[in-house]
């Protein structure tokens, strides 16, 4: 079994469901900078996803060339099996240990 | 993406682990598309925070996608394992690193003084085309220019943008506060156009300002104005008194100004000659002239019009100048002129220090490859390549230089202190001197080539593993034999070096002794010199200067302790001179400019005793040949010698200045004095009674002869003048001692450094060969012992290592005698009464060298004698 997942780990693996077939570096930091509200460098994204890969959560396949790139492949990373579970079981964790903490925070 | 920005960026691109470099840039190219600073910027953080990791997984791995070699990855694990490697061996390392923190520190210490004057422009704008032109003399010599012939170059001259003459000024500044006696230039209008200078307050001189009569204006450095004014800047119009005249100002120089031309020179007024004065003529050589060349105008075709220009002078006035043409000198060349050869020559020495230090390290390194013989020995198992390992260890010798090199900026920073305490007060830019971004730079690449320098060998003798060998248990033999071979060169050229750096400096000690036994023509013994300058008023007449000048002659006198005391124009070494054309009665010269030239000192009864100049013939100067009394007049030796070679001079007659001059009676021959410098051709020279001057010198020196130490006697002295006159400045207060001590200082600072670098190079040259001894002895621990169970005698196991060692030495000692024969060539226009090869100091310095090499192989060779064949056979 891979080891618990970083907060951080969490939100990529999130970003690239959200992203579905669209997910690479420079979405993946959009992403996270539109929903969760995070502005990072594309150096942390990419420290996550290597890490990610190398752990199995991620699986990666290289895209085509466009312009815009300089003519360069996009990398795209998609989550694993593997991730998903993971991600799952971290959520559950964090559903779990919040369960009945309203009242204390107000809402929701 | 436009073509000039892809290579800059394919550069920063090995910043990024290769695997992911291609995603990776093309998602920042994406995000920061035509915006190259955030691109660049963006590459470097990306690059930072994949490399500088912990989880080894990130850029170790390849990916499957992709398969390229990564430089910069290989590069930062084999600085992290080169690190890992020395703080293993934290005593190799610390003597490594020590070892090249004296190299690199010495190197870069003599680089920042050395470099401001050799190597960097002028700190003024177009430096390159800023000349120095020069009349010639009759020997070819470079001569200073009378103000009619620059009237005529700036007039007939194409070849500047603009011209200046120069003449030198020391005016008293009076008025709040103590009167002060100050440094500046009286200088022609296009003076700060030909430095490229503006005044950062108020402005240049005016045309009208260089007219003589409406020239009382003043131009201010930075540094007087905030001493003496406040830095105020309403002090522009405002009247300041100079010599009892009032001058006003109109401009500040920026903070950044520096005067070469005249060291310390504070203030600048116009020249303000005519042609109608009698001190403009073309006779009258006293001002320096500067240009800045046109654009497209080289120094050498500047050279050729002034050489036609000169011609056509020397035909309108054949009797005004000894010799045709002129000479162009850039000003560098001529400011660095004087102190080039010594700097080169400490540079020079400095390398070799340097060269000294990386071999040290090298034998070091071959010495430490032994140990390390089984690993490499694995790694070639494990199927290194050579070329790996030859990268890995020149990565190790380039961290190890790097750090000696970040030692060698601390000790540089101390060093540099001394250095300018020690320069002689020729050198230029002294202020320059120091560590800044540019010998930061110089030593950061040094330290890479120097980590490369002693890298190399030891690299390629190591990486050369024969596997069966090392890792047979015991034995050790791969390669020994070639890296003996090699760590005994590196000592010989060691021995070598430090032989040319100790010839050297025995060299130049031994001319320093000699210049300083030169007898300089008067007792420094025993003498205080000290200025006065007479200004103000109330010395506008010269009866009344003449008259402070006799009375302040007479309460020095008085004081207990001064045996003889007398004033003169001009101080012996000094640093000034004041050289007459002479004509002598019945001598009629084709050229009148050929006359001889003597340096020229009016003098007071009572200054040939005080500096005991003997006389030699006829009679001294005595308070009877006063203003009204027949005009006499001494000569020294050199001159009866040259003008009257068959005859006596005695009652001879000669004119001083020109053929319009009054007729002086020679009564008198003295002995030579040194003026300029001691190892200077001795000149002629004629004394004269102040007193018969056509005018009075407003400013004279004291010399007092004394009983016992003559400093004691300063301030009695000072309070004898002031008793006379307290308002007027005494300066320059030196005992005769100093005076000559400090002519010698050029000298000195070469030698200085050549001891210390000598020294320096002696301790390492003597650490080498007793490495290699010791190592050497450590190896052939077995081979000794056998030696001994057989039978060999301690003193024979002694001479056998002592034979080693001497050979060592021997050989490096042949070769450093080669070497000295052609260093000593670069130091010949330092030596003075000694030949660049003599024989007694090469003797000497062969005799010490062989002596610490003795020593240095004394404890090895006792060591050897020590080992016990049992132990020595068991060890295996």
């Amino acid at each position: 079994m891979p080891s618990n997942l970083g907060e951080f780990e969490q939100l990529v693996l999130l970003a690239l469901l959200r992203l579905g077939k669209d997910g690479y570096g420079v979405t993946v930091r959009s992403e996270l900078l539109d929903h969760a509200g995070r502005d990072v460098s594309l150096g942390t994204v990419y420290k996550t996803l290597l890490r990610l890969e190398a752990k199995g959560l991620v699986l990666a396949h290289v895209g085509e060339p466009t312009p815009a790139r300089g003519g360069r492949r996009k990398k795209h990373y998609v989550v694993a099996a593997r991730g998903r579970t993971a991600l799952e079981r971290s959520l559950a964790a964090l559903r779990g240990m919040s369960r009945g903490l309203n009242p204390i925070w107000g809402a929701p | 993406m436009g073509g000039p920005m892809m290579s800059p960026i394919r550069w920063l691109g090995w910043l990024i682990p290769p695997a992911e470099r291609e995603f990776i840039l093309g998602d920042l190219l994406e995000t920061y598309g035509s915006r190259p600073v955030a691109l660049g910027w963006g590459i470097v953080r990306v690059g930072m925070a994949l490399r500088l990791r912990r989880d080894p997984r990130l850029t170790t791995h390849v990916s499957p996608l992709t398969k390229r070699s990564d430089l910069v990855g290989t590069l930062l694990s084999d600085v992290r394992f080169a690190l890992r490697q020395l703080a293993r061996s934290p005593g190799f390392s610390l003597l490594a690193i020590l070892t090249l923190a004296l190299g690199i520190g010495a190197t870069t210490a003599i680089y920042s003084v050395v470099s401001p004057v050799l190597f960097r422009p002028l700190p003024y704008p177009g430096a390159e085309r800023i000349m120095t032109f020069w009349e010639r003399g009759k020997d070819g010599s470079e001569s200073n220019t009378g103000f009619a012939t620059f009237l005529d170059v700036e007039r007939m001259s194409a070849s500047f943008e603009s011209v200046a003459a120069i003449s030198s000024w020391q005016p008293t500044l009076q008025g709040s506060g103590d009167p002060e006696r100050l440094s500046g230039q009286r200088v022609t209008r296009g003076f700060f156009s030909v430095l490229g200078v503006r005044p950062a307050l108020g402005r240049d001189f005016s045309a009208e300002e260089n007219i003589r009569g409406k020239h009382f204006v003043v131009i201010l450095s930075h540094g007087l104005w905030q001493r003496r004014f406040g830095a105020d800047p309403s002090v522009l119009g405002r009247s300041v008194t100079f010599n009892g005249i009032g001058y006003t100002v109109v401009g500040v120089l920026p903070n950044s100004f520096e005067s070469l031309l005249t060291p310390g020179a504070v203030l600048w007024a116009p020249l303000a000659y005519d042609t109608s004065l009698p001190w403009a003529c073309r006779t009258c050589r006293h001002l320096r002239a500067i240009g800045r060349l046109k654009e497209s105008v080289t120094p050498a075709s500047a050279g050729r019009e002034l050489d036609v220009i000169s011609g056509r002078l020397v035909a309108e006035h054949p009797t005004d100048y000894p010799a045709t043409g002129m000479r162009v000198v850039p000003l560098q060349d001529r400011l660095t002129r004087e102190v080039g050869p010594a700097l080169l020559a400490v540079l020079g020495a400095v390398a070799l220090v340097l060269l000294i230090a990386c071999a040290n390290v090298s034998a070091l390194l071959l010495g430490r490859a032994i140990q390390r013989e089984g690993e490499f020995a694995i790694r070639g198992a494990l199927g290194a390549a050579k070329s790996r390992v030859v990268r890995q260890l020149l990565t190790e010798s380039v961290v190890l230089a790097i750090l000696g090199g970040a030692g060698g900026i601390a000790l540089a920073y101390w060093g540099v202190q001394g250095l300018a305490a020690l320069a002689p007060p020729s050198l230029p830019r002294l202020s320059a001197i120091g560590i800044d971004g540019g010998v930061l730079l110089f030593t950061a690449a040094l330290s890479v080539a120097t980590g490369f320098a002693f890298g190399l060998v030891p690299a390629f003798a190591t990486a050369r593993p024969d596997l069966f060998a090392a890792l047979r248990p015991g034995g050790r033999a791969t390669g020994l034999r070639s890296r003996r071979f090699a760590r005994a060169t590196l000592v010989t050229g060691e021995i070598a070096l430090a032989l040319m750096l100790l010839f050297g400096a025995g060299l130049l000690m031994r001319s320093l002794h000699r210049l300083l036994s030169v007898n300089p023509g008067f007792d420094p013994a025993g003498l205080l010199t000290m200025e006065v300058q007479t200004t103000g008023p109330r010395y506008q007449e010269d009866p009344a200067i003449r008259g402070f000048f006799d009375r302040a002659r007479d309460a020095v006198t008085q004081i207990p302790g001064v045996e003889h005391a007398g004033w003169t124009s001009q101080l012996p070494l000094g640093g000034n001179f004041d050289r007459y054309g002479v004509q002598i009665e019945g001598v009629v010269l084709a050229n009148p400019a050929n006359a001889p030239s003597a340096d020229r000192y009016a003098v007071t009864p009572g200054y040939l005793e005080a500096m005991r100049i003997p006389v030699q013939r006829g009679r001294a100067i005595t308070e009877a040949d006063g203003t009204a009394a027949p005009k006499i007049v001494l000569i020294n030796q050199t001159f009866a010698a040259v003008a009257w070679p068959n005859s006596n001079p005695i009652g001879a007659r000669l004119q001083v200045g020109g053929p319009d001059r009054p007729w002086w009676t020679v009564v008198g021959i003295v002995g030579d004095v040194r003026h300029t410098s001691l190892d200077e051709k001795q000149a002629p020279q004629i004394y004269l009674p102040e007193a018969q001057w056509f005018s009075a010198d407003d400013a004279m020196v004291l010399t007092a002869r004394t009983h016992g130490d003559p400093a004691q006697l300063a301030s009695a002295i000072r309070a004898a003048i002031r008793s006379v006159d307290a308002t007027l400045p005494i300066l320059r207060v030196a005992t005769m001692e100093e005076v000559v001590s400090a002519t010698a200082q050029q000298h000195r600072f070469a030698f200085v450094l050549f001891q210390v670098f000598a020294v320096v190079a002696l301790l390492l040259a003597a650490a080498g060969i007793y490495g290699v001894l010791a190592g050497s002895v450590t190896e052939r621990t077995r081979e000794l012992g056998i030696r001994a169970a057989l039978g060999a005698s301690r003193n024979g196991l002694l001479a056998l290592v002592l034979r080693q060692g001497l050979a060592l030495t021997a050989t490096g000692l042949a070769l450093g005698a080669l070497g000295s024969l052609l260093l000593s060539r670069f130091l010949q226009r330092l030596l003075f009464g000694v030949g660049s090869t003599d024989p007694l100091t090469f003797g000497w310095v062969v005799a010490v060298l062989m002596a610490v090499a003795l020593i240095a192989c004394w404890a090895p060779a006792w060591r050897a004698t020590r080992v016990s064949p049992l132990e020595a056979i068991r060890g295996e």
